[in-house]
């Protein structure tokens, strides 16, 4: 007896010590999305799965051929494990990949075909290339990466050895030392042995949008882009060690160094997810402007310091939800919590159909809003340097001392509706041409054409339509367009996509915008008995915040395709004939964080929820890019 | 000269994928010379590209501004103006309609295509287009022989299923004009005016793009 428990208990403690894939996400990572459920990712077939951003950008150049037909569940990934997909944008470079669990390396590889071994600088691991691809195998768990290196500094050093060897480099212009930046510091990556410029010509094809500079005649010489090329790769290599020497050897990882990653982990879900906001904030697409504005970034960072979205993703029966929780740090929350203290605009509600297609509440109070900004935002502008900040605090101090604020913020309170409610035929008017006969020579003619137009609504709550309409008749004087009043209501002739009139109406303290001829001419004092039912309406008063409703099954139909991508059409597609509803709501806002929650409830069974649970994924990993 | 559609006008095509007219209308005088006339008329989907327009980005590609699209075409048609052997370009752009009309003279073929040619590779990055170096039009003998370039074929392939689908319901007129009487031409499709003096083929775009061949025509004038 005493053999078996020590049995047990080794077990039990080999089990509890053995890593699993959720610790090998590098520390760098700034988006997580983790699948847990086999349930998702078994029933997805390996082409279906390719298709998507988060697994094109690591590895488009592995699926091909060999998996043809094939579910993942055939790839030797083990699903008792989670899949967890992560993303990073440092200032260096960038990072994308996956870790996983193994079952089967003679089936993972016959997926990942076009993979070769290489020895392994670190211990205990296999390691295989493909590409700009790396699969890291440690006990049982697959790492798939892929670095990076940032085009600038690739660029930079490129054309620092280009000009070095007595080349003529186009890029510098006088931009970049304009007037106004608090000052200029580039990053400084030293050049070391191991950097050595390599000959390989396989690298990603150069951005298009620019004047690059000739390319050297001689032969023996490398062309600037086999240059920039050869600098792009060592660099990725560089990058690449950097990466797996803290999370192999130093044993950093994502999940160890933050303890809200994981506790979501820890989350029994089938999908849970983690996004720095802090750090992409630093990192995102405007991240090129902060050597010049050194100062307000830093004031910006201390504003969004600890600023994390987090979230998990249930599959229930008939139902998928998905509950956010966006955490942020006391003086973001502050302004935060005064900004959601808003009384819910019950006027609103007159305007929405019971059966509109789908519409949103936003309920705000920008007046407390501002004020708390000033409070917060002052001091840290008073004690920041540099001549940015010197013009905000200028700017804050007229715009305090001089402008009305109570008539701007009675005018815009902060409050504001939508809604959509299908799509109408508009007659409309089109040119074509007639050919005589006798010489083909063409004559124009005017004739009446038909097409669809997306009916919306849109309107605001305000205490000031007196000076909404005297504006609106100044506008009258001024516009090219026809614009009028009729029975109380502005018309704006062929105002909407220069096809259809547009309507402001000024009632019930709202400004309403809308091309819905019939809200206008018969419900401009709202739908009364036709206007959104007692649920609904309860719903949204009790989100106070935010709150979006879609009937998927009428919407679907009728919404304007060609206003969407190909792959938001697949989607639409594929949930096209079932009915459903979709549902937004904040479920409240306090100093440390805001929660949100997104559900699709659907009738009976949806053999489609995996690809409903991946599309989330999807637009949550390409919106945190 | 369907090879406009894919290089002036790509965004107005492959975003703006909706009920399109285009008007290829070339005369060529007994010299050679002659005049070319492009129309592209989208006035039936006036509601959709106002759509689009208001729209940051589409299918993940930035949708330009009203602007931004005046500014390229007038930057075409000024760079047209300065290539060899073309003059009188003449550029009109009814933003209300949407109709797009550019019309120019040229000393001979050769000198339009390469203008043509030079505007391409412009757009191109100043990448060459070897598809274009081969002539489409030629013009020798009282006979003309047009055909489309093989690029057309390599753009068409990136068109996707719903955007060919709307193709359908547009339109795609070539008239070739001469100042001889036509004596016959090769292309079935086509029809021959009253007066013999002009050659009109109309399909849709999407069954150009389908078989680009289907305005490809030798026309062979009568000998005075």
């Amino acid at each position: 007896m005493r053999l078996f428990t020590t049995i047990m208990l080794l077990f039990v403690s080999f089990l509890s010590y053995s890593q699993q894939p959720e610790d090998f996400i590098p520390n760098s990572a700034i988006s997580v999305f983790t699948i847990n459920s086999g349930q998702v990712l078994q029933k997805i077939s390996l082409d279906d799965l390719v298709k998507y951003d988060f697994m094109e950008d690591v590895q488009q150049e592995l699926f091909d051929g060999s998996t043809s037909g094939k579910t993942l569940k055939e790839s030797g990934i083990n699903f008792d494990q989670k899949f967890n997909i992560f993303f990073g944008k440092g200032e260096k470079y960038e990072i994308s990949g996956f870790t996983f669990g193994i079952s089967s390396e003679d089936q993972l590889f016959e997926v990942f075909d076009d993979f070769e071994q290489q020895k392994s600088d670190y211990e205990g691991t296999e390691w295989y290339n493909s590409y700009f691809n790396h699969l890291i195998i440690k006990d049982k768990v697959g790492i798939m990466i892929r670095v990076s290196a940032n085009y600038r500094i690739v660029r930079d050093f490129a054309d620092s050895i280009w000009v070095t060897r007595g080349n003529k480099s186009s890029y510098y212009n006088d931009w970049y030392y304009n007037e106004g930046f608090d000052y200029i510091e580039e990053e400084v990556v030293e050049f070391t042995e191991e950097m050595e410029v390599e000959t390989e010509e396989n690298t990603s094809s150069p951005a298009q949008n620019e004047e690059l500079p000739v390319a050297e005649e001689d032969p023996s010489q490398k062309t600037y882009f086999e240059l920039r090329d050869s600098v792009e790769m060592v660099f990725n290599s560089v990058f690449l060690k950097e990466v797996l020497d803290d999370l192999l050897i130093a044993k950093n990882n994502r999940k160890k160094t933050t303890p809200i990653l994981a506790k979501q982990l820890m989350r029994e879900a089938d999908g849970v997810f983690y996004f720095d906001n802090s750090k992409y904030n630093r990192h995102g697409s405007y991240s090129y402007r902060r050597p010049f504005y050194t100062n307000i970034y830093a004031f910006v960072d201390e504003l969004y310091e600890e600023n994390t979205i987090v979230g998990d993703i249930q599959i229930n029966d008939g139902s998928i939800d998905l509950n956010v929780d966006a955490n942020y740090n006391n003086k973001l929350g502050a302004i935060y919590e005064e900004l959601s203290d808003a009384k819910f605009d019950k006027n609103v509600l007159k305007y929405i159909h019971k059966d509109n297609q789908g519409f949103f509440t936003y309920n705000i109070d920008v007046k407390k809003a501002y004020e708390k900004t000033v409070e917060i935002v002052m001091p840290i502008l008073e004690e920041t340097e540099g001549h940015k900040a010197m013009e905000w605090l200028i700017l804050m101090d007229l715009f305090d001392e001089f402008a009305n604020k109570d008539a701007i913020f009675k005018t815009y309170k902060g409050s504001m509706f939508g809604t959509f409610n299908g799509i109408k035929k508009v007659k409309t008017t089109k040119i074509t041409y007639d050919y005589d006969e006798e010489n083909f020579e063409s004559t124009r003619k005017e004739v009446e054409s038909e097409e669809d137009m997306p009916i919306f609504t849109f309107g605001f709550s305000t205490k000031n339509n007196a000076f909404s309409e005297k504006i609106l008749k100044r506008i009258e004087r001024l516009s090219r367009k026809e614009i009028y009043a009729k029975n109380g209501i502005w018309v704006v002739e062929r105002g909407a996509m220069n096809s259809s009139d547009l309507y402001y109406i000024l009632k019930n303290d709202l400004f309403i915008i809308t091309n819905d001829e019939d809200l206008a001419m018969n419900h401009s004092e709202g739908y009364g008995k036709e206007s959104l039912g007692k649920t609904l309406s309860k719903k949204a008063k009790k989100s106070k915040f935010l709150y979006g409703y879609s009937d998927l099954g009428k919407a679907i139909e009728e919404l304007p395709r060609d206003l969407f991508s190909s792959r938001d059409n697949e989607i639409l597609d594929a949930i096209k004939g079932k009915s459903g509803q979709v549902e937004l709501s904040s479920t409240g806002i306090d100093t440390d964080k805001a929660s949100f929650k997104m559900s699709y409830t659907f009738d009976g069974e949806n053999e489609d929820v995996a690809t409903y649970v991946l599309d989330l994924i999807n637009s949550l990993y390409v919106n945190s890019k | 000269m369907k090879f406009f559609t894919y290089t002036i006008f790509p965004f107005l095509i492959f975003a703006f994928s909706a009920c399109i007219e285009i008007i290829d209308d070339i005369t060529i005088n007994d010299d050679g010379s002659g005049t070319f006339k492009y129309t592209v008329n989208l006035s039936s989907s006036k509601v959709k590209i106002n759509s689009i327009l208001a729209l940051d980005s589409l299918d993940g590609k930035k949708v330009p501004s009203l602007s931004e699209i005046q500014e390229k075409l007038h930057e075409l048609s000024n760079s047209l103006r300065t290539k060899e052997g073309i003059s009188n370009v003449d550029f009109h752009a009814d933003y209300d309609n949407f109709i797009f009309k550019i019309k120019c003279d040229f000393t001979s073929l050769s000198l339009l295509q390469n203008a043509v040619e030079e505007l391409a590779i412009k757009e191109n990055k100043g990448v060459a287009i070897p598809e274009l170096k081969k002539e489409w039009l030629t013009f020798e003998n009282d006979s003309l022989v047009r055909s489309v370039p093989k690029i057309t074929l390599i753009k068409a392939k990136k068109i996707n299923k719903r955007d060919a689908e709307l193709l359908k319901e547009g339109s795609y007129t070539s008239i070739t004009r001469f100042q001889k009487v036509v004596d016959t031409f090769s292309n079935n499709s086509a029809k021959l005016s009253k007066n013999r003096k002009a050659v009109m083929v109309r399909t849709n775009p999407y069954l150009l793009i389908q078989n680009p061949q289907l305005v490809d025509n030798v026309i062979y004038l009568e000998e005075e």
